[in-house]
Parts: C-alpha cells; sequence; structure tokens
C-alpha cells in the first residue's frame, strides 16, 4: 500500500515584494495529528509563509498540495473551507462583539437564512470553550472585556467552529502565563489526538522541545531545515541554523590600527529605560565598529533608539564627543553628528513614494537651501555623489526608492547620513531583507565608513554578521550586558550560549 | 576589497533587470498621464459647454466668469492639498472663510477701510489656522476631530456676530475690484490672486524646504521624525498655512459678493477636498501636486457653467458632480497599478 | 448706513467671542432701525389678565428668521401683561422638541412655535394641546390640525403668483418677452410652490415666455455665483424674479459686476436693502413679493387674545380663527414707504 500522503505539502514557494524576496523556494511537509513547529527570526519568512497557508498572499510561484490534490488558496474563505485556520499573533477579533458573536463572525447560525440565532451560537459556543478548558468565560460577554490569554482561547474557538484539519498557531504563548501555556499544550496535545495537525510557530525552543515533532527552520526566506526531529537536534544546532550563515562571507579585514588611543565619540552612560533595559555603559571610538548581540527581545533596537533619542530614557546620559544630548530628542541627536539606519526600513526610514535623492536629502536641506529655498542641482549633485560613493544601483537619484532592492534601500539610508557629515552610524540590523549577494558589499560600505573616521554601533541577531564586522562585541540578554570582549577573542558557539543562557558555558 | 564566496551576484543589476524601462521614466510619464487626463476631462467639457452653448460659452465674458468664480474656492484649495499631502486634513475651511468673511464686514472694521478689512480677513483665518495647528500638533488632537471643532466654533461664532444679517459691503475700493473697471488687459483682479496664490503655492511645494517637509511627513512621518524633521512644528504650519488661504479666500469672497453673511463658505471643505482628490492628491498623504488640485477646481467650476449655461437644474448638478469624483478616482487608480 | 457712526473700535480687539457679543448687542439695542411689528392695533392695547406665552424658533441663521424673533420679542414687550418664555433657536428636532417640552412642563399659558419641521413637530405639538396649552403654528404648518389651535402664516404659492403678475402686468403688450427665476434652495418644498405660482401667473400671459431658471441657496454668496452664470446663459431678457431678498444682494452684486440694466427684476421676503433699492429706484430692482415676518408679532398677539380668551379685532366672532394666510403683497416704488419699518436685515 503506498504511503498516506502528508494532509499539507507545499514545494518551492516563492513570494516577492518590491525590494525584497520574502520566500525563496520554501519547501513545508505537515502530517495530519503533528505538531509541526516553524523556527527563524523576525524577516525569515515566516508570517509570509503562514499568510500564503492562509489564504491571505498569493504566491508566484510554487505548488501547495492539500491531502495529495493540487489546490489553489485564492482566499481566506478558500482555505478555511479546505481546513486551515489561522490563529494570528495580532488577534483578528472584534472587540465590541460579544463571545459567540466573534467565534461565529462570518458564519453565523441562522434561520431562515439572515436572522441570527444568537442563543444557538451561545451554546456551540460554550461547548468549544469547554473543549478548550475554559468553561468560565461567558460567551455574552464582549471580547474587549476579556484577558489577552482569554482572547487567545476565543479566536482558537473560533478556528475550531470550522471543520477544522490543520491549524496556524503564530507565537500563541507569547501573550501567556506559565499556567495558560500548560493549558494550551494540553489543547494542542488533544487536537493532534484528534488528528488535527497544528503548525507552530515560536520563538522559545523549550516549548518546541515539549510539543513539537518536527522543526522546519526558515532563514532569510529560505528552508534551511526541513522536518528535524523537534525532539532530539541539539539546541546550539537548532540556534545555529537560525542565526547562522547558510553562506560563508568573507568580512572585509580590521584595521591594524589600534583604535583604542583615541578619544571615545560616543559615550552611553547609564542609559536606561524601565521595562526595556538596563542601566547600559558603552563607548564608541571614531573608526570603531561595536556590535551589540543578542536574540529578539534582548532590548538591542531599544537601546539604539534610545541613544538616537526616539525614545525617551528613564535614566543615564548620552555624551557625543563630550557634550550630553537632550535627552529624548532626535533633532539633538541630529545636530550632534548622530545617524539612525532603523531595523523598520520601510516604516521607519524611507518615504516609499519619493526618489532616492529626496530620500537622501531629507537630513540635510538646509545645505541645499537659501531663506527655504532649495537648490535642486546642488541638491541632486550631492545626492549623486553620496549614492556613488556607496555604488548604490541603479546609479539614478530619480527613481522612486521602492523600486530598489533591499540592499540598495539600505544604501540610501547610508546616503542620507553620510550626506549630513554624521559621525556616529547607528545601525540596527543593516542586513535585514537585503538579499544574501548585497550584504559583503554592505559590510565592506560599512567598514570603509568606520575607517574614514566614523563610530558605528551595530545591533544584529545574525551573530556571525556581529562577529566577522565589529571590533568590539556587547552581548545582551534581556535587557542586560552580559559580556564584552574584543570581536576577534569570541567565537559563535561561546556568543550564542551566552545570548541563550547568560553566562559563559564551556 | 571583499569577496563573495557565494557564486558572484551582481547585488546592483537586480532593478534594471525587474523593470524592463528605467524606473524613472515610468514616473514621469505617470506625473504626465495624471496631468493629462485631467487636462483631457478639462478639454472634453469644453467641447461639450462648445457644442452645447457655442454663443455664450465660447466668449471672453463667460471666461472670465468661469475663473473668478473658480477664484474663491481655488485659493482654499492650494491650503487644503498642503493639508492632505502632509497626511492631514481640515474640515473648517468654510467655517473659516465665513468667520473671517464677516468679521472682516463688521461696520466697525469697515470704518478701517480697504487695509482693515483685509488685515481681518487675513488674521481671524491665520489665527483659526493657528488654533487648528496647536491642537493637532502640540495637543495631539486628531486632525479630524481638531477641524471639525473648529468648524462648529467659528460657524458658531460667525452667526453671533452676525446675528443672521447680511452684512453689506459700503467701502468703495473694496467693491471696486470686483467691477469689470477693475480689469487688467481682460483679467479680474480676483483672477489674479488666484493666479498669484497657485504659482507660490506651486513654488512652496515644489522648490522649498517646507513643501520637501510637508511631502515627508505626509508620506512617512515616522521616518520623517527619525530623519530629524520637527514634525509637530511642520503640522503647525501647515494648518496656519491652510488657515491664511482661508482669510485670503474670505477677502476675495467679500469683494466677488459684496457683502459678508455667516452662510459664507458653505461646505467649502467638500469642494476643496473633492478637487484635491481629483487632482491626484492621496488622501492617506504622501503625493499630490497644485497642478492637479487647480485643474480639479477649473473641472468643477467648468461643470457648474456648462450646467448652469444649459439650464440644468442643480439635482442635475450634483449627481454629475459625485460621478465625476468616482469616475476620476477609478481612472487614477488604473494608471497608477497599470504602470 | 445709519450704524457707521454709532460704534467704533470694535474690530481689532483680541477676544473673539466678546468681540462678536458686544456686536450682537449693539445690534439689538439700536432703537431706530428695530423691525417693529406695522402698529395696527391688537384686540385691545389696554392691561387685563397676565399670560405667559412659549415661544420656540428655529436657529436665527437667516435674516427672515431673525425678523421672527425680534418681531416676537418687540411685540411682547408692548404689553404690560404678557411675558415671553423665548427659547434658544435651534434646527435640531430633537432639541426643539425638547424645548417646547419643557414649556409644556413650565405651564405656560399659550405656545407659539415655528417648527424648524413641521411634520416633525407635529406630535409635541399633540401633546401640549392634550396639556391643554393652547398651540400658534407659525408659518411651518404641522400635519394636522389637531396640533395646533390657529396657524399663521405666509403664502409661498401666493408669492409666486403675485410676482408672477406684476411682471406680466409690466411686460403688458411686450411681444415675445423673457423672463428668467431664481430660485431658492431646490430641496425645499417651499421653493417648489414658489415657482409653481410664478409658473401658473405667468401662463395668464401668453407674449411672456420662462427661458431659464436656476436655484440658489438662501445665501448672498450662492446668489451672486448663480445669478452670474445666468447673465451669461441669457444675453438678453426682460424680467427677473428672485425668490430671496438675501440671495438677491448677491444677484444685485452679479449684475452690477455684468454691467447689466436691461431688465427689470423683482425680489421676495421683503428685506430692509431691498426696499431701500427699490425707493432709491436706480438700479433693476422695481418690486419685492413679501413674506412678512411680522407674522410673528401677529402671532403674540394672537396668543395674548387666546390666553385672556379674548377674540380679535376687527371679526364679528368671538373665537379667534383657526387659520390665517397672510398675503403676500406686492411692494414697488408707489407703497414702499409704508413697509420701510418692517423691512429686515
Amino acid at each position: 500500500m503506498a504511503p498516506e500522503p502528508p494532509l499539507l505539502s507545499m514545494s518551492g514557494i516563492t513570494k516577492s515584494f518590491p525590494g525584497v524576496r520574502a520566500l525563496d523556494g520554501v519547501d513545508l511537509d505537515v502530517q495530519a495529528g503533528e505538531v509541526h513547529c516553524l523556527l527563524g527570526q523576525n524577516g525569515a519568512g515566516k508570517s509570509t509563509l503562514i499568510k500564503v497557508l492562509a489564504g491571505a498572499h498569493q504566491p508566484d510561484t510554487g505548488t501547495i498540495h492539500w491531502r495529495g490534490e493540487a489546490v489553489t488558496l485564492r482566499s481566506p474563505i478558500a482555505a478555511m473551507r479546505l481546513g486551515i485556520a489561522t490563529i494570528y499573533q495580532e488577534l483578528d477579533l472584534v472587540e465590541h462583539l460579544s463571545v459567540a458573536e466573534n467565534v461565529h463572525l462570518g458564519h453565523e447560525p441562522t434561520a431562515a437564512g439572515f436572522v441570527v440565532r444568537g442563543k444557538a451560537a451561545r451554546a456551540s459556543t460554550a461547548r468549544l470553550l469547554k473543549r478548550l478548558g475554559h468553561p468560565e468565560i461567558d460567551p455574552a460577554r464582549l471580547v474587549g472585556e476579556l484577558s489577552a490569554a482569554q482572547q487567545q482561547i476565543v479566536s482558537m474557538a473560533r478556528a475550531l467552529s470550522h471543520d477544522v484539519r490543520l491549524i496556524v498557531m503564530d507565537e500563541p504563548s507569547a501573550a501567556l502565563d506559565p499556567d495558560e501555556v500548560d493549558n494550551l499544550f494540553r489543547i494542542v496535545g488533544d487536537l493532534t489526538a484528534d488528528g488535527v495537525a497544528v503548525v507552530y510557530i515560536s520563538h522559545r525552543l523549550e516549548e518546541i522541545r515539549r510539543i513539537g515533532d518536527r522543526v522546519t527552520v526558515l532563514k532569510d526566506g529560505r528552508a534551511v531545515a526541513g522536518g528535524l526531529p523537534a525532539k532530539t537536534t541539539p539546541t546550539r544546532e537548532v540556534v545555529a541554523l537560525m542565526t547562522g550563515r547558510n553562506v560563508e562571507y568573507v568580512f572585509p579585514e580590521r584595521p591594524t590600527k589600534d583604535a583604542t588611543a583615541d578619544k571615545p565619540l560616543l559615550q552611553v552612560r547609564g542609559l536606561a529605560r524601565d521595562g526595556e533595559f538596563e542601566p547600559l555603559d558603552l563607548s564608541v571610538r571614531p573608526g570603531e565598529i561595536v556590535g551589540l548581540a543578542g536574540l529578539v527581545g534582548s532590548g538591542r533596537s531599544e537601546i539604539l533608539e534610545t541613544i538616537y533619542g526616539a525614545r525617551k530614557p528613564s535614566a543615564g546620559q548620552v555624551i557625543v564627543d563630550g557634550r550630553a544630548l537632550r535627552p529624548g530628542s532626535v533633532r539633538a541627536a541630529v545636530r550632534a553628528g548622530l545617524g539612525l539606519a532603523p531595523e523598520e526600513r520601510k516604516a521607519q526610514a524611507l518615504m516609499m513614494l519619493e526618489s532616492v535623492t529626496r530620500n537622501v536629502s531629507v537630513s540635510s536641506m538646509s545645505r541645499f537651501s537659501r531663506g527655504g529655498w532649495i537648490d535642486r542641482a546642488a541638491e541632486l549633485g550631492a545626492a549623486r555623489a553620496a549614492t556613488r560613493e556607496l555604488s548604490l544601483r541603479p546609479d539614478n537619484p530619480n527613481v522612486p526608492v521602492r523600486t530598489l532592492s533591499g540592499g540598495n534601500q539600505q544604501k540610501a539610508v547610508l546616503a542620507r547620513w553620510l550626506l549630513r557629515g554624521c559621525r556616529v552610524l547607528l545601525l540596527d540590523e543593516p542586513t535585514r531583507g537585503v538579499d544574501v549577494g548585497a550584504r559583503a558589499e554592505l559590510y565592506a560600505v560599512v567598514r570603509r565608513l568606520a575607517d574614514e573616521g566614523l563610530a558605528v554601533l551595530l545591533v544584529s541577531s545574525e551573530v556571525p554578521e556581529v562577529l566577522g564586522l565589529a571590533d568590539r562585541v556587547l552581548v545582551l540578554r534581556e535587557g542586560r550586558v552580559v559580556h564584552t570582549a574584543p570581536a576577534r577573542e569570541l567565537d559563535e558557539h561561546r556568543v550564542l550560549d551566552l545570548v541563550m543562557e547568560g553566562s559563559p558555558a564551556s | 576589497m571583499t569577496q563573495h564566496a557565494s557564486p558572484p551576484r551582481d547585488s546592483t543589476g537586480k532593478v534594471q533587470s525587474v523593470g524592463a524601462p528605467p524606473a524613472w521614466r515610468g514616473l514621469m510619464a505617470r506625473a504626465d498621464v495624471r496631468t493629462l487626463s485631467l487636462l483631457g476631462v478639462l478639454a472634453v467639457l469644453i467641447i461639450i459647454g462648445g457644442i452645447t452653448k457655442p454663443d455664450e460659452f465660447l466668449d471672453t465674458r463667460n471666461l472670465q466668469l468661469v475663473l473668478t468664480q473658480a477664484s474663491v474656492i481655488g485659493v482654499v484649495t492650494v491650503g487644503m492639498t498642503f493639508v492632505i499631502i502632509s497626511g492631514g486634513i481640515d474640515l473648517s475651511v468654510g467655517a473659516i472663510v465665513a468667520l473671517a468673511s464677516v468679521w472682516a464686514t463688521t461696520v466697525a472694521t469697515q470704518e478701517y477701510g480697504f487695509a482693515g478689512i483685509l488685515f481681518t480677513a487675513v488674521i481671524v483665518g491665520v489665527g483659526c489656522g493657528l488654533v487648528n495647528g496647536m491642537l493637532i500638533a502640540y495637543g495631539a488632537m486628531v486632525p479630524f476631530i481638531a477641524t471639525l471643532a473648529m468648524l462648529a466654533s467659528a460657524r458658531g461664532l460667525a452667526l453671533q456676530i452676525t446675528d443672521g444679517k447680511t452684512q453689506i459691503v459700503t467701502v468703495p475700493s473694496v467693491l471696486d475690484l470686483g467691477e469689470r473697471d477693475a480689469y487688467v488687459l481682460g483679467i479680474p483682479p480676483l483672477v489674479m490672486v488666484f493666479a498669484v496664490v497657485t504659482i507660490i503655492g506651486w513654488l512652496v511645494l515644489n522648490r522649498t524646504t517646507f513643501g520637501r517637509r510637508s511631502v515627508a511627513v505626509g508620506g512617512n512621518a515616522e521616518a520623517a521624525r527619525l530623519a530629524g524633521i520637527d514634525v509637530r512644528r511642520q503640522r503647525l504650519y501647515l494648518y496656519l498655512l491652510s488657515g491664511l488661504c482661508c482669510g485670503i479666500a474670505a477677502f476675495l469672497l467679500i469683494i466677488l459678493s459684496g457683502s459678508g453673511q455667516n452662510t459664507n463658505g458653505n461646505l467649502y471643505e467638500l469642494d476643496a477636498i473633492a478637487a484635491a482628490i481629483i487632482g491626484g492628491t492621496l488622501l492617506t498623504g504622501g503625493r499630490g501636486t497644485i497642478t492637479g488640485s487647480v485643474l480639479g477646481v477649473l473641472i468643477f467650476t467648468t461643470i457648474t457653467n456648462i450646467f448652469a449655461l444649459n439650464n440644468l437644474q442643480s439635482d442635475v448638478q450634483q449627481i454629475a458632480k459625485g460621478a465625476i469624483i468616482v469616475a476620476a478616482v477609478l481612472v487614477q487608480r488604473r494608471t497608477a497599478s497599470t504602470t | 448706513m445709519p450704524e457707521l457712526t454709532s460704534r467704533r473700535g470694535l474690530l481689532f480687539g483680541t477676544a473673539a467671542i466678546g468681540a462678536g457679543a458686544l456686536l450682537v448687542g449693539c445690534t439689538s439695542n439700536e432703537s431706530d432701525d428695530e423691525p417693529a411689528a406695522n402698529d395696527q392695533p391688537a384686540a385691545d392695547d389696554k392691561p387685563g389678565k397676565e399670560v405667559t406665552i412659549g415661544f420656540a424658533g428655529p436657529q436665527a441663521d437667516h435674516g427672515w428668521l431673525n425678523a421672527i424673533n425680534d418681531n416676537a420679542k418687540s411685540r411682547a414687550k408692548k404689553y404690560s401683561d404678557v411675558t415671553l418664555e423665548i427659547t434658544e433657536g435651534s434646527n435640531d428636532t430633537a432639541a426643539q422638541i425638547g424645548q417646547i417640552e419643557t414649556l409644556i412642563n413650565k405651564k405656560v399659558d399659550v405656545l407659539v412655535v415655528l417648527p424648524a419641521d413641521g411634520k416633525a413637530l407635529t406630535q409635541v405639538g399633540l401633546k401640549a394641546m392634550r396639556a391643554g396649552i393652547p398651540v400658534i403654528n407659525l408659518d411651518r404648518i404641522f400635519n394636522t390640525p389637531q396640533a395646533y389651535r390657529c396657524w399663521i402664516g405666509g403664502d409661498n404659492y401666493g408669492m409666486g403668483l403675485n410676482a408672477g403678475h406684476y411682471i406680466g402686468e409690466k411686460l403688458k403688450g411686450k411681444a415675445d418677452a423673457k423672463v428668467i427665476e431664481l430660485a431658492g434652495l431646490d430641496n425645499l418644498e417651499l421653493t417648489k410652490q414658489r415657482t409653481q405660482g410664478f409658473d401658473d401667473a405667468l401662463k395668464n400671459y401668453p407674449n411672456i415666455k420662462k427661458v431659464a431658471r436656476q436655484a440658489a441657496e438662501f445665501t448672498v454668496e450662492s446668489g451672486q455665483a448663480k445669478m452670474a452664470q445666468l447673465l451669461q446663459a441669457q444675453s438678453k431678457f426682460d424680467a427677473l424674479w428672485n425668490h430671496d431678498d438675501d440671495q438677491g444682494v448677491g444677484a444685485l452684486r452679479a449684475i452690477e459686476q455684468a454691467g447689466r440694466d436691461d431688465f427689470l427684476m423683482v425680489g421676495g421676503a421683503g428685506a430692509l436693502s431691498a426696499f431701500q433699492a427699490i425707493k432709491q429706484d436706480d438700479g433693476v430692482l422695481k418690486a419685492t413679493v413679501l413674506y412678512p415676518p411680522t407674522m410673528a408679532a401677529s402671532a403674540i398677539d394672537l396668543a395674548r387674545a387666546l390666553g385672556q380668551g379674548k377674540g380679535v379685532g376687527g371679526m364679528a366672532e368671538f373665537e379667534i380663527p383657526a387659520s390665517i394666510t397672510l398675503y403676500s403683497a406686492v411692494v414697488d416704488k408707489e407703497n414702499v414707504d409704508q413697509y420701510m419699518p418692517t423691512g429686515f436685515k
């Protein structure tokens, strides 16, 4: 007898958005009754993949087989009809409707085709909630009055209100207490015992160990490992797959000159933000690249944005060239020579409808203007010079920035600060969404800028990137610096141990 | 300096391979398509007008009439375009025009003659804009709500000042500007003001740091903030600008109607928004042109003119106006998505 | 204008609301241009039984409505035995219902109501009548006669009719005469009635043809805009009827700007500025058809008579009539002096 085909089989799925390839030939097999874990850093392609699975995105290429038959998931409704339900991290519940109304939204039990049978809806909702171990939730209550954990249960009840065979759970434990996580796992166990498959997405490796059957690791839009045994694959191997390189890069040479003799250009003293990161001290000298290594939630981006004045610190100082900055003022930071290349380029850095020139010149407009009038020739010339210096392609600053690839968009952000004459560059995940092939070039650019005398503070969740590019590395864990050392004295395994355990393990 | 360990792959060629023609040419073509499509609509209207009423429509006096009628709302629309480009909205423009026009025509104000009327109209407009701007920029109020509140208050105050009465202007130097004798080379003074405001508006949007910052704030406020732009101050200035335009428009309206009335500027907010939208300004901000908005105003005014010349009634006019807004937006979405 | 010399220094004040309030105050204290009711003696002028009259009207955002309020107030002031309870004007039906219910609860003796919307306020009229408070329904009529004791109002159809007849007589004997009509807000029933009356009158004059009609919005701005278009559309015509003197200010402005004086114009409603122009007789405006705001003063008289249980003078009946339709008189140069005091601003 031929083996049973997998419940779901996705193969060669690609999906591009302007400027970035989010999925690059991903394969995923899910068996009935298994918990299949999906792992990956932010931006690895997990959310795009589950949106394809939910019918919210259409893949550019690739095939999807459902119980052995090729299918096209044209819409969320089509996916739901097949029995695929998705519980998103951002819960998609309507706060001003009751629990029962939310659970049956779009498929209300009706009489005569349009009269909603509220009582029947409440009764079936109560049954679902009981099955989920939360009989105490009143189906008549408004969803907005429930706790986050209860809302998640409602979301799950909504999924189960359909005849469901596959449930996708996007970081379901993120908002839950340990007790509630136990209940969640019990539910997952019940579901799989009934033959329902679960695609489970989480950052927490210990959870995957507890409930997972198999693991697929995504990185840069590719499945770097598929179907690994969840319980037995060593943690270090899984983390290395997530944070490591599937391609070895040659990083630019570090300068031979010892920079420690110079006076620090950027000094951070006791900088802290309640609930985000603890008092932090660091300094960066001209010509030096300092790296902050840490996983999601370690406070890296928050630290960078606080130094930049985009968040107001609860304590501490930022000193540039001996002068303390006004806390919480981006303009003060920019005037003092700081520049930030933020993590979310599209949301935080670029005016996507505008040309490269305008995106590059936006921070230095006073240089090309007299009395508010812009000298457009000078502006274009300066933008061209700055983008050429970074080899931005295409070599035409009039194109809209949204047509650029991820790497070139990042170069446009760097060109902005280069043009501004910035002296301290803050880089937050500089290669996120940048094609693999373009990364080495970006590294070279960053090193060259440092060689020209800039102080660079780099944040990355990719350990090899920090180790390869930075001169000195600060390892962060849960808002605290746990280790500081020159990069050449560290290796990837040691840093991985540090970011996961908080103390150097052998 | 650097060697790729992976098969050499030129990241730089990426964009060129995606779109066949250089992207900038596409951008230029699209900008042109938008303006051209509006000019096309206007041309069609002129043909319709010329066919249905050749003698009355194709006439210098009618051209003067259409442009004059477009001036008041046109000046308001220039200010509104800036606000919408920056991602905001100003629902209070009509009410500000009403308040400025009645305050500038009280008996007491008229004693100060031409200068008094002009000064009061502008100051009231700017003052209302200042209140809007402060509430939105520094009071963190949503523009829709803040300007809605201004709409209600300014209309109420205008009613209180006039007590529902029509305030007739008796200052000859103001009235004379609306007469044919004041036309210079056949151009009515109101139209000249409209033209000057349009040109200045175009220059400010396209050639100054103020214009750049407005577009940047509308395109991506967070990115603008992180790039070092003072987003709040920019917002304040934008509503001040809109208020200033309302003040100027109020003065034009006083000249045109020879009076001030609390019902002035009725539904200007909707007319100005509609003109900006069919002119290609994104309601979400980040894109828009003065040229498009002014063409939008001219299209609406021309339609009204053609309908009136053909003695069609106001119900038909309103239906046509609604249809044209929908059609213009649909056409633009299509041109935007096919490029 | 008489006020020109009477007030100064208000303009550049900083407090907007203060200045606005001051202006309002000054205007209503002005005695020489008070829109006095015509001085026809009422039932009897001698003080009688004390009567409390509740008055509820719409928001006075238009010259005519403002004159209604002024007429009611000044008429009530004339009688030492009348106390007037006047509400804040409102265009919101629900708000007006609330105001009238408050007046009912206060147990006023008689109610005078000019509804924002006659149909929508019928129920509250019925309620007052059932509570034993007679209602004088002013102008905008309730749905049922049960909701009022007496209705007094203008005649929109008659306005159009009289305007049509006036123009018809003026153009008598002129072959192929053309008239145009500048109507008011087209979504109001009264505009349709005025147009209907005008058209019916013109049917009596086969030499006259109505060649164009545009609707303005009772505002100066819309009057100017629509009239400018009409003038461009019709290079030659003989007469114009404009429904409303307020928008007529704008229409006259457009006529002046176009430099046209080759036709006669008839207005509507009876604004002071129109009366003045008719008296001066140096422009196109030759007459206006009344829609008299003095009906509010008459309503006060009727209310007082009801409250005191008397009839009205000049009629044989003991009771006041159930309905009074005012005549839409044509005011021209001949009789304008008589109407001048009733003109509103």
